[in-house]
């Protein structure tokens, strides 16, 4: 018998066991369905779950106004974390015209979400100088609570988490008060000191494109453009603050970033960094394990001339190697393809996307790997559309501006209107379902998620914990669309929440391998990976025919690695750094109507 | 891959002897051989020609445009020289981004145009018809495209028969089906064929129905594709 804390804690942890199995067990019966087998797996609950408020477009005020409106149609965006420790995953959503609001929508247990982000004190995103562009949850003081930070055009604000439901803005004493055309951003440890970094990805130059002072602002090449504004690398000093490290650290770009996307390519323990830049070349940068990074872009993935708009990390071959998915615009007059990066394992990577079906999904922007059938192969969700307006297209009129010899690009004053034209609109979405790594095939339509909305961000989270992955996808000029996981059960999974002790709490950077049926698949946990979102940072196996995980391994973020024995599958458990057994995961709901699930 | 031959009557008739000169210098670079051949004789399709297909093999395509750039401006009048440029933009095509690939594309049908005025042969009608069909739709430009190719099978009916002829037959039927009026490309396609029996890339279309057809004329017409500008067949017998 053992005694001492840990012994009151094993018997604490066997109750809960006893309680979520039963709990586990109930779910999976009252989620079951033969009913739903021929149907679609997905259902649209966006207006039934109270998530379905609008995006709205930045108008611009200036004399370049009506140019500019056709090109950053942006700043729809999703990100998801348990931000109150509730046990359900929230998600914060933003908008982008001058007096909209941002929203928080507390996850009230029961597939409904109530918007908290006026009491929370998140809402104020928007104003005359400030356009929010996404956002980012990230625990940057290790306190076990997501903060949450918000990218905008303009200044960027980081809102700590207090604890009690509200936040305080500490953008000045972190550090990060600064103007920059934010457009996303990603944290991490690079340095593995403890504490995530922030790496933040920006469109424009810092140029106050509310007020130009100079015509010359937009993109001077539509393929090697250098005048964009690049990265911005800011180092957590471990006393809630920030220092910008960007030449330091070796992360100086020029490019036009749509996305950051980081992963440990060559599973040294170091995350390494993708930057997808629109108007030109992707870069990939190698970590070197002392703190600096190489830009390795033409011995990786080569010197591209592509729009690049999401950099995406999974194993989706299951061979141990992360890859990258990177979004391209792919349509009858520009045919791009995605770029779907093989791992080869030595630092390069083989881009395969045309032999895998991944080539061609329109104008592509957010995408994340999931696996949203649970049999063990990632799949892809990819969104798409750039402006959906009226039935002229914007095309011959972009064509005699790329034409024009001698033009200067950089100049606005020289970019068509786009006025009430579309530009690759009215694109169907895709889920790709990934065929034991071998092709993908869409699925979007037979499951009820191929809608023709201008999309932007995906974010991916199981919202009722019934371990079938959902959707939320962040549309432009629109509303958002939910869409919950409705699957028949049978196949088996296992959902883990990480929390580090010797690195990082949030466990950014942990790799998770488990073994299950003769198979080992890697999972990772990212820091806010996909454009204009953030998926949840908890790690979801799909496991098949597979009734028990032989072995678990995680590889946590201060380099350490633990096994652990995992009892039970079809359930979410927690796994601590140190503690050798998961733990059970028990959340709670204060709302009256999940009380009664 | 297929090959995009080209041709013309007049030109044929045009090509003389290229030049004996070869000074030690230019030995040590044979692409300055070839352009010095070509500065001397600018109108001359098969050197141009020659000097292409060496530019393409060393991948030095921007020397290309330079050069002919510089000649046409020195010789405007000089039909070939223009048809040559032209097809330099064409050989850049599959080594360029995206956005690219639409002003080479763009600037190849100036100077497939500019030649025509100059001298209008089977070989510009063809060449520029041929490239309108690279096109995509939203450009409108199918339609300037069949027209071309109905001038070029004009011209060669008018004419002997040559082998290179069969692409006409091809194209123009092409151009046909790519306006959604398949009984006249099916019926180009069969005169082809009953033309040039055996023909292969014919015999396909008319074998095929539906994707599989779009496919065929999808693939042939995809821009990531290198089109043999190669003109060799001119002049084989």
């Amino acid at each position: 018998m053992r005694c001492g804390p840990w012994g009151r804690e094993f018997d604490r942890t066997r109750r809960l066991w006893s309680a979520s199995a039963v709990a586990g067990a109930l779910l999976s019966l009252t989620a079951a369905g033969p009913a739903r087998a021929t149907g679609p797996w997905f259902a649209d609950v966006t207006h039934r779950a109270g998530v379905d408020r609008p995006h709205h477009n930045r108008q611009f005020d200036n004399q370049y106004a009506s140019i500019m409106a056709g090109y950053t149609a942006l700043g729809a965006s999703a990100s998801v974390a348990d931000y109150d420790g509730d046990g359900f995953e929230d998600i914060f959503v933003t908008d982008s015209s001058r007096d909209g609001r941002n929203h928080l929508y507390r996850n009230n247990g029961d597939f409904t979400f109530t918007d908290v982000a006026e009491q929370a004190g998140v809402a104020a995103g928007n104003d005359a100088a400030n356009a929010s562009a996404d956002s980012l949850w990230l625990d940057y003081d290790n306190d076990g609570r997501p903060d949450l930070l918000l990218v905008r055009f303009g200044h960027n604000r980081l809102f700590h988490n207090i604890g009690d439901g509200r936040f305080a803005d500490v953008t000045k004493e972190a550090g990060l008060d600064r103007y920059a055309n934010a457009i996303g951003a990603i944290a991490f440890d690079y340095d593995r000191d403890g504490f995530v970094d922030l790496f933040v990805g920006c469109y424009f130059s810092a140029v106050d494109i509310f007020n130009p002072g100079t015509p010359r602002f937009f993109p001077n090449s539509f393929e090697k453009a250098d005048n964009g504004g690049g990265v911005l690398a800011f180092h957590n000093n471990r006393h809630g603050g920030f220092d910008e490290v960007t030449d330091r650290i070796g992360l100086r770009t020029s490019g036009w970033t749509l996305d950051l996307g980081h992963g440990d390519a060559n599973n040294d323990g170091y995350d390494d960094l993708y930057v997808a830049a629109d108007f030109g070349t992707d870069r990939f940068f190698v970590n070197n394990g002392n703190g600096t990074f190489t830009d390795r872009t033409a011995a990786a993935i080569g010197i591209d001339t592509k729009k690049g708009m999401n950099a995406e990390w999974g194993d989706f071959d299951n061979d141990g190697l992360l890859d990258i998915f990177v979004t391209n615009i792919t349509d009858e007059y520009m045919r791009e393809g995605n770029f779907l990066w093989r791992n080869n394992g030595d630092l390069t990577f083989t881009d395969v996307a045309r032999e895998m079906g991944a080539y061609d999904t329109g104008w592509g922007w957010g995408a994340r790997f999931f696996d949203y059938d649970n049999d063990g192969w990632l799949d892809l969700y990819v969104t798409n559309g750039w402006v959906s307006a009226g039935p002229e297209s914007y095309v011959p009129d972009i064509f005699q501006l790329i034409v024009r010899p001698g033009v200067d690009l950089a100049d606005v004053r020289n970019w068509p209107p786009m006025g009430g034209k579309s530009l690759s609109g009215f694109e169907k979405k895709k889920l790709l379902h990934n065929l034991g790594g071998h092709a993908f095939v869409d699925e979007a339509a037979r499951h009820g998620v191929a809608s023709t909305d201008d999309g932007r961000g995906v974010a991916v989270a199981d919202f009722d914990n019934d371990g079938r992955l959902d959707l939320f996808v962040a549309n432009v000029n629109g509303a958002p669309r939910l869409y919950r996981n409705v699957m028949p059960t049978g196949r088996h999974w296992a959902t883990f929440v990480l929390e580090g002790t010797g690195g990082n709490r949030g466990a950014v950077g942990a790799q998770v391998r488990a073994t299950a049926a003769g198979r080992t698949y890697l999972r990772f946990v990212d820091g806010g990976n996909g454009f204009a979102a953030q998926s949840s940072a908890r790690i979801h196996f799909g496991l098949g025919a597979a009734t028990r995980i032989d072995r678990l391994e995680v590889r946590w973020p201060s380099g350490g690695r633990e096994t652990f024995t995992v009892p039970v599958v079809d359930r979410t458990m927690r796994l601590v750094e140190g503690r050798g057994a998961p733990l059970p995961f028990a959340p709670h709901t204060t709302s009256p109507r999940a009380a009664g699930r | 891959m297929t090959r995009l031959v080209l041709a013309s009557l007049g030109v044929i008739a045009l090509w003389p002897a290229a030049s004996a000169q070869t000074p030690a210098i230019l030995d040590h670079d044979p692409l300055a051989r070839l352009e010095a051949a070509l500065t001397a004789d600018p109108d001359n399709l098969r050197a141009g020609n020659d000097y292409r297909i060496a530019i393409v093999r060393a991948a030095q395509y921007d020397r290309a445009l330079a050069f002919f750039a510089a000649l046409v401006a020195g010789h405007p009048g000089a039909a070939n020289a223009h048809m040559n440029y032209a097809f330099a933009y064409v050989d850049k095509i599959p080594a360029a981004g995206a956005i690219t690939r639409v002003i080479l594309a763009n600037n190849a049908l100036n100077e497939f145009s500019r030649a025509l005025e100059l001298r209008p042969t089977w070989l510009g009608y063809y060449a520029r018809g041929n490239s309108y069909l690279f096109w995509p739709r939203i450009f409108n430009r199918t339609r300037l495209g069949i027209a071309d190719l109905e001038e070029a099978m004009r011209v060669q009916r008018a004419d002997q028969k040559h082998a290179y002829h069969v692409r006409t037959f091809i194209a123009l039927g092409d151009g046909y089906w790519k306006v959604s009026e398949v009984v006249k490309a099916k019926a180009m396609w069969r005169e082809g064929l009953k033309e040039f029996p055996g023909n292969a890339p014919l015999r396909a279309r008319l074998a095929a129905t539906g994707k599989q057809l779009a496919a065929i004329i999808g693939e042939t017409y995809d821009p990531e594709r290198r089109v043999d500008t190669n003109l060799d067949e001119l002049w084989t017998k």
